[in-house]
């Protein structure tokens, strides 16, 4: 089997070889049937990985641990989802799944647009199969999951945390995030090439985007939400490495979304958007790197691994090889139309763009600073928490509001006459509320009080305009309110479906902003029977008990809550100590409220012999939004990624012109 | 106009160096001995592990990770310890050098999963 899966991957690599080689001739001497042999070895490639996964995931299955790999991640005992999870477990198989997506969404690409944009296609192909080449070489020679040895009893296992349902689906998510950002870098680079830079890369490539940007930014929030519910730590973002290394990429991506719509509409920032993608592509290059490399500090990145130089020379050579194709073609990349006026809506999406950028560097900066201080001064120096707090309110209340005006203001030039009528009611309705959450006390915190204001704003600004949509639409002979506005998501998904992610954005923004700015905590070592108040609850420490489970031991104390003189119920907080592992592990308990998105979140942080436990006890103000700003966040990228017949149709005509315009 | 919001980036960015200035530097035991400013410690767990991380603080010595160095550091550290940390794990804690002992700012100890296993390539926290 170990056979099948290698000879399986060295075949991968030959076609990918082959397609880049035979893509780039046929590209370059524009024969065509070389172009579609190429085509095709791409697409053979993705069946070849697809084997080579197969007889992974059969191994694992198996509990064949003469397979290196299997024996490292899994165990006897493991249950099924686990084992199957632990092919994203490790370097190797994370390797390989990250071939496998690339060469399926490749694949995919090239079919789908192939007709429409041959001249464009052929060269997108040759740099796909470039990409999968540098990975399909690192599966085969650098880091195989096919390595075989005597088979011991029993494998490694997986560490405890990771045994979560989480882990199912988090890292996948993130995988798809990452590798489908290759879809739009592909086709940017390949018009490049092609010379073709009108805006049919672009609309070829939207959806792909966001659906990379979308998996990434759920896949994101779901590490969070695990990392709060079972870490154990009170919070749910730390600005680790490899925290940020997901985020990056996402924020990049988020600037070109928007940067995008700039281009189609008015021709503008082409030269930009080429750089964005190529920024996020890169950036989840470097991500991967990071996590895998062990350069920094973190609590992700253990393995000191071989492909870490790599990956950083594949980093360097893609940065390099773009920014001289882009300098090349920069006579071709002119924008035929200028900016009118810095108050316009391509000025804000600029504007947004900018601060974007500007937040994912200062994030890169963080990130690197320790290796660059180290490579220059001799010595790594680590910035802070207190760093990137800084700059996320620094750049990312700037960017909360102007999420507001964007939408609402006109395209080209707008008036300030116009600027205050479309403004006043968001204005209004903002400030009263700032001024009500400052005599309640929200002044405690600065920039949580602007957080606030500014995330009404937004509200109302989005409400407005889902009412003037429907609105005009029930004046224009819909039956119902409810059927003006289903009439109205339906004919402009994606300006709506874009509303309703700028909502998420809100409730994320409520979400931080109560939880980190106006959280509250204490702490105290009870023995039974004593209590402790915190953020209006009162927390009596009852009764400690230990339980045995098919795997561990669990202690843990149970509390009564209460507010005012209001009974809320017991609520439990321990530790499980497992056996074989030899490890132990933080169970929190957390009480939220269902009305007011409240979380009371209780740590067992030590518990004595004598059944005195210190406990650590947080009050999270609405930080349920968070979770809930997930779900919406997913459903406005379903509205606007539904596939929408007429615009494609639409889009494709205008763009097929420019295309031939271009052509002739 | 491009021009003018780079320049504003930036000179948000050069406010923040000038006001908060430089983070700490990252090190080893083996490099500790004669500084007095405050750094982010990184090293292998070493012990006895003695004392109450709630009361009075704990007690325990850090030596180089993978490194020869035979230096080691007393820590005495406080605050929350992370389900991780015991006798032969990496560690990171912030603090400074008092009378050669390494007083670790209160709760600032992550540590790092032992090597044995892969871990998920993501962005989780811990």
């Amino acid at each position: 089997m170990p056979e099948l899966g290698r000879a399986a991957l060295v075949v991968t690599l030959g076609l990918v070889a082959y397609a880049f080689v035979a893509g780039a001739v046929a590209a370059h001497l524009g024969r065509r049937r070389l172009a579609q042999s190429a085509q095709n070895a791409l697409i053979a490639a993705f069946f070849t990985t697809l084997i080579a996964s197969l007889v992974l995931v059969a191994a694992l299955l198996r509990h064949d641990f003469s397979f290196t790999y299997v024996a490292r991640t899994t165990s006897e005992a493991l249950p099924t989802g686990y084992t199957i999870s632990a092919f994203w477990g490790g370097q190797e198989g994370s390797l390989l799944l990250w071939l496998l997506i690339l060469t399926g969404f490749g694949a995919a690409a090239v079919r789908l647009n192939r007709r429409w944009a041959r001249d464009l296609i052929v060269w997108v192909v040759p740099v796909f199969a470039a990409v999968a080449t540098f990975f399909a070489f690192l599966v085969v020679a650098i880091a195989s999951p096919f390595v075989t040895q005597v088979a011991p009893p029993d494998g490694a296992g997986m560490t405890p945390s990771l045994q979560n349902p989480y882990m199912l689906a988090h890292p996948p998510l993130l995988y798809l995030g990452y590798v489908g950002l290759t879809v739009p870098f592909a086709f940017a680079l390949g018009a490049l090439l092609s010379g073709r830079l009108d805006e049919r890369w672009l609309i070829a490539t939207r959806r792909w985007t966001l659906f990379a940007w979308t998996a990434l930014g759920i896949g994101q929030l779901l590490g969070a939400h695990w990392a709060y519910v079972e870490v154990g730590w009170g919070g749910y973002y730390a600005w680790d490495p490899v925290e940020n290394a997901a985020l990056m990429p996402w924020l990049a991506a988020t600037a070109f979304l928007h940067s995008v719509m700039i281009q189609e509409k008015r021709g503008m920032l082409r030269i930009w958007n080429v750089l964005l993608v190529i920024l996020a592509f890169s950036l989840s290059l470097f991500g991967t790197f990071l996590t895998r490399s062990g350069v920094v500090n973190s609590i992700h990145s253990f393995t000191q691994s071989a492909i870490g130089p790599w990956f950083l020379a594949f980093i360097g050579l893609t940065v390099a090889v773009s920014l001289t194709l882009v300098f090349w073609r920069l006579p071709l990349l002119r924008s035929p139309t200028k900016l009118e006026s810095p108050i316009s809506r391509e000025a804000a999406f600029l504007y947004n763009n900018l601060l974007l950028l500007a937040l994912c560097l200062a994030i890169l900066w963080g990130v690197v600073y320790p290796m660059l201080s180290e490579a220059i001064r001799g010595e790594a120096v680590v910035l802070g928490r207190s760093y990137y707090d800084f700059f996320l309110r620094a750049f990312g209340l700037p960017l909360l509001l102007l999420m507001g005006i964007g939408p609402l203001i006109a395209w080209r030039r707008a008036s300030l006459r116009s600027l205050a009528t479309a403004f006043r009611w968001p204005t209004l309705v903002a400030l009263s509320t700032g001024v009500v959450l400052l005599v309640l006390g929200a002044g405690s915190s600065t920039p949580g009080l602007v957080a606030y204001t500014f995330s009404t704003f937004v509200g109302a600004t989005i409400v407005m305009e889902f009412a003037r949509g429907t609105r005009a639409r029930k004046a224009l002979g819909a039956a119902s309110w409810l059927g003006a506005f289903a009439s109205l998501m339906a004919r402009n998904r994606r300006r709506y479906g874009g509303y309703v992610v700028h909502a998420s954005i809100v409730l994320l923004a409520i979400g931080i902003a109560g939880s980190s700015a106006f959280d509250t905590v204490a702490e105290a070592k009870l023995t039974q029977g004593e209590s402790l108040a915190v953020g209006g609850y009162t927390l009596v420490y009852k009764s400690l008990a230990e339980r045995q489970s098919a795997n561990a031991t669990e202690i843990r104390a149970t509390l009564g809550v209460q507010r005012g003189d209001k009974e809320l119920g017991t609520l439990e907080a321990g530790k499980n100590a497992y056996t074989i592992e030899q490890q132990v592990s933080n169970e929190v308990g957390i009480r939220s409220d269902k009305l007011t998105g409240e979380d009371l979140f209780v740590i067992a942080e030590q518990i004595d012999p004598d059944g005195s436990v210190y406990f650590r006890v947080f009050v999270k103000p609405l930080v349920n939004l968070i979770w809930l700003a997930g779900l919406v966040f997913l459903l406005g990228s379903l509205i606007t990624l539904w596939p929408d017949r007429r615009e494609q149709r639409r889009l494709v005509a205008r763009s097929s012109e420019a295309g031939l315009a271009a052509a002739r | 106009m491009v021009a003018l919001s780079v320049a504003a980036v930036l000179a948000v960015f050069l406010l923040y160096t000038s006001i908060a200035g430089g983070g700490n530097p990252s090190i080893s035991p083996s490099e500790l001995q004669g500084r007095s400013g405050e750094v982010q410690l990184a090293g292998l767990v070493v012990g006895p592990v003695l004392g109450d991380a709630h009361a009075g603080g704990l007690r325990f010595k850090l030596k180089d990770i993978g490194g020869k160095a035979p230096s080691r550091v007393v820590v005495r550290y406080s605050g929350s310890v992370p389900d991780l940390f015991k006798v032969g794990r990496h560690v990171v804690i912030d603090g400074q050098l008092r009378n050669g002992v390494f007083v670790a700012e209160p709760g600032s100890m992550i540590t790092k999963c032992p090597s044995k296993y892969a871990p998920k390539q993501s962005g989780d926290s811990a």
